[in-house]
């Protein structure tokens, strides 16, 4: 492996990182709050489909990203009315969610966007915007200050969200609805509405995870595009036991699978691509049958809170 | 004031069965909106779901063929969500059966002669049961949630299948990945002679009252429900866990393995990529939909394969998409789920 490949190989772990990682933030956001968060795939997907059809229609990529958050953000409130006001069980909330997003983004693109047939979009992507100084450092710069945009932005996602729940009152609050929303309860705040905000939030990371694929790494919008990377994100956040920078390495970690699978034939591995394609969800169940029981959800985790 | 879970006050009224009908007329109306925004008239668009879905023998028979695996799947997931194991795994589940039975179809057709059916719907029982039983191991002894483990096993189960039809399994020259097509002899029985009906629906209604007996009128299923209602109660009962555990994978990998095995054997005749994306996740929004009890799945079986059929026709007939069948069947879980909030996981 020369140094060039070397090289090709990091940025693209980086690459492929990146949506997961925004998705997992958001994911960390509802989990801590106390909503399991199996929907972030249908999220995820409504975000790119928003995306793409809010920067087609308008011709700006602003709109576009905006479009992408509302995207997200209209099926966490789905699953936020659901769950807090219906009491629904959270994982297969989760999952009709997703099976919503699947059909609505699919129907919608045929119908209301190109009349009966899919429409062929090409959306200009998200250029990279080098950093100066930093971005001319050897290697280093390369990979982490010549990214597009939503790359920063998920980074800097992982550390805001670092700070946000451990040093700030909101984060508190938020950690305690996950953890013992009877004293958040009792301390003044509703738990219910923490839930309900921090799924609002996590809908519009996670669209905007959605957004990366579609607008900055694909350029068009296809039925199912997300492929369960919704699922791997969800993944990443129990690897790195429901904090940033641990789930920052999670993701890092399915990143270099994947990456490495398109690789196999540059490295001349001796297996077939199905098999590499498998790497990444056996990595994903391994480390968690590794990390096992030692592995503790929010302790409130799916359960229901009444006011009564 | 508790944490406990108490039964939400719900705009909607009524018994069970009537909620869940009001929840089919309510996505049913929102995607009539979504079809009018699209320029369209719905009542024409339903009218040719329906005329899809049973305008002629041939499609009924289609739909009750679609039904069967539909309905076997689901059974297994409503026993599981009965007993409080979110088993997300039966796609991957069927996928493996068919994989194991279209092995044993495709070697044992010489050698076994006529007993290459049973033994290709064996090995489809016993693959769907190994992958389940895997998931459940890996739940029981190292903890991970069994959500993820059977979503992560799914996309194993989907390359697995990918990896053989692309490589050993494979036909040479097809253009596309598929086995070549099976002996006769393993093909699955006519229900009517001169149809495509396979029998595969008769055993699907027949599981489905097996699970009832089995959950209402026997041990182990009393065992089950008092699993999933309370975790404490079966634990001073002596219930163990791993157990009901272990015992409701492998019934939903068995009947699951049944499914993957009846659709190869019966349908396509030979493996295809991708017989069977989304009849998983079809089998839990059906259980759901049925409210986790097994004889309703049967009509709820049906409703989701006839509207599949019959919105395909309506796509070739009138040009709207045929994925307006994910919104109905979304909308319609999402309003069960809330209709029915956690009621339907009581004993």
């Amino acid at each position: 492996m020369d140094a060039a490949l070397t090289i090709d190989f990091l940025s693209a772990t980086v690459r492929i990182a990146t949506p997961i990682l925004l998705a997992a933030m958001g994911g960390i956001l509802i989990e801590r709050a106390g909503t399991f968060a199996v929907g972030l795939e249908g999220m995820m997907l409504s975000g790119a489909f928003f995306g793409v059809v809010g920067a087609y229609l308008s011709g700006s990529i602003v709109m576009g990203l905006l479009a992408a958050c509302f995207g997200g953000m209209l099926f966490g409130a789905i699953v936020a009315v659901a769950t807090t006001r219906f009491d629904t069980e959270h994982m297969v909330t989760g999952l009709a969610a997703n099976l919503l997003a699947l059909g609505f983004t699919s129907f919608a693109l045929r119908t209301i966007v190109g009349r009966g047939q899919a429409p062929v979009i090409h959306i200009p992507l998200l250029q990279p915007l080098p950093i100066p100084f930093l971005a001319d450092i050897p290697v280093i710069g390369t990979l982490l200050f010549r990214q597009p945009p939503l790359t920063y932005l998920a980074f800097v996602a992982v550390a805001a969200i670092a700070v946000f729940l451990r040093r700030t009152r909101g984060g508190l609050l938020l950690t305690a609805s996950g953890e013992n929303p009877l004293a958040v309860f009792a301390a003044g705040t509703d738990p219910i509405r923490t839930r309900f905000v921090a799924l609002l939030g996590g809908g519009v990371l996670a669209g905007l995870a959605g957004a990366v694929l579609s607008l900055q790494q694909i350029g068009t919008f296809t039925d199912g595009m997300t492929g369960g990377r919704g699922y791997m994100a969800l993944a990443a956040v129990i690897v790195g036991r429901w904090l940033p920078l641990g789930t920052l390495a999670g993701c890092l970690m399915f990143g270099a699978t994947e990456a490495l699978q398109l690789r196999v034939q540059a490295f001349n591995l001796p297996v077939s691509s199905y098999v590499i394609q498998m790497v990444p969800y056996l990595a994903a169940l391994l480390v968690l049958a590794g990390i096992g029981r030692t592995a503790r959800l929010p302790s409130a985790i799916g359960q229901p809170f009444r006011h009564d | 004031m508790t944490v406990a879970a108490i039964m939400p006050r719900s705009p909607w009224r009524g018994g069970l069965a009537w909620r869940v009908i009001q929840s089919v007329v309510w996505s049913l109306v929102i995607t009539g909106i979504l079809i009018l925004m699209a320029g369209k008239n719905p009542l024409v668009a339903y009218q040719h779901i329906v005329l899809g879905a049973f305008g002629s023998w041939d499609r009924v028979i289609v739909g009750l063929n679609k039904a069967a695996p539909y309905m076997l799947a689901g059974v297994g997931v409503a026993l599981c969500f009965r007993g409080n194991v979110a088993n997300m795994g039966s796609e991957g589940q069927i996928a493996m059966g068919g994989l194991a039975a279209s092995i044993v179809a495709l070697i044992g057709a010489g050698a076994l002669g006529g007993l290459v059916l049973p033994a290709a719907i064996v090995a489809g029982i016993l693959g769907g049961a190994a992958w389940a039983a895997i998931a459940a191991a890996i739940n029981l002894w190292r903890g991970v949630h069994e959500v993820l483990v059977t979503l992560m096993m799914n996309f194993i189960a989907w390359l697995i299948v990918a990896e053989f039809l692309h490589g050993p399994l494979g036909e040479m020259d097809a253009g596309f990945p598929q086995t070549p097509m099976f002996d006769n002899a393993a093909w699955l029985p006519k229900l009517v002679a001169r149809t495509d009906l396979h029998i595969g629906i008769v055993l699907a209604v027949l599981a489905a009252i097996a699970a009832h007996g089995v959950l209402w009128h026997t041990v182990i299923g009393f065992r089950w429900r008092l699993a999933g209602a309370s975790d404490r109660a079966s634990h001073y009962a002596g219930v163990s866990r791993a157990r009901s555990v272990l015992g409701l994978m492998i019934t939903s990998g068995v009947l699951s393995g049944i499914a993957g095995s009846i659709e190869v054997l019966g349908v396509h005749y030979r493996l295809i990529e991708g017989f069977s994306l989304g009849f998983g996740f079809n089998a839990i929004a059906i259980a759901l939909l049925a409210t986790l009890k097994p004889l309703w799945v049967i009509p709820a079986a049906l409703f989701f394969a006839f509207l599949e059929t019959g919105a395909l026709s309506m796509q070739r007939q009138i040009g709207i998409p045929s994925s307006l069948v994910l919104v109905i069947q979304g909308l319609s879980l999402i309003f069960v789920l809330c209709a029915v909030g956690r009621g339907g996981r009581k004993v």
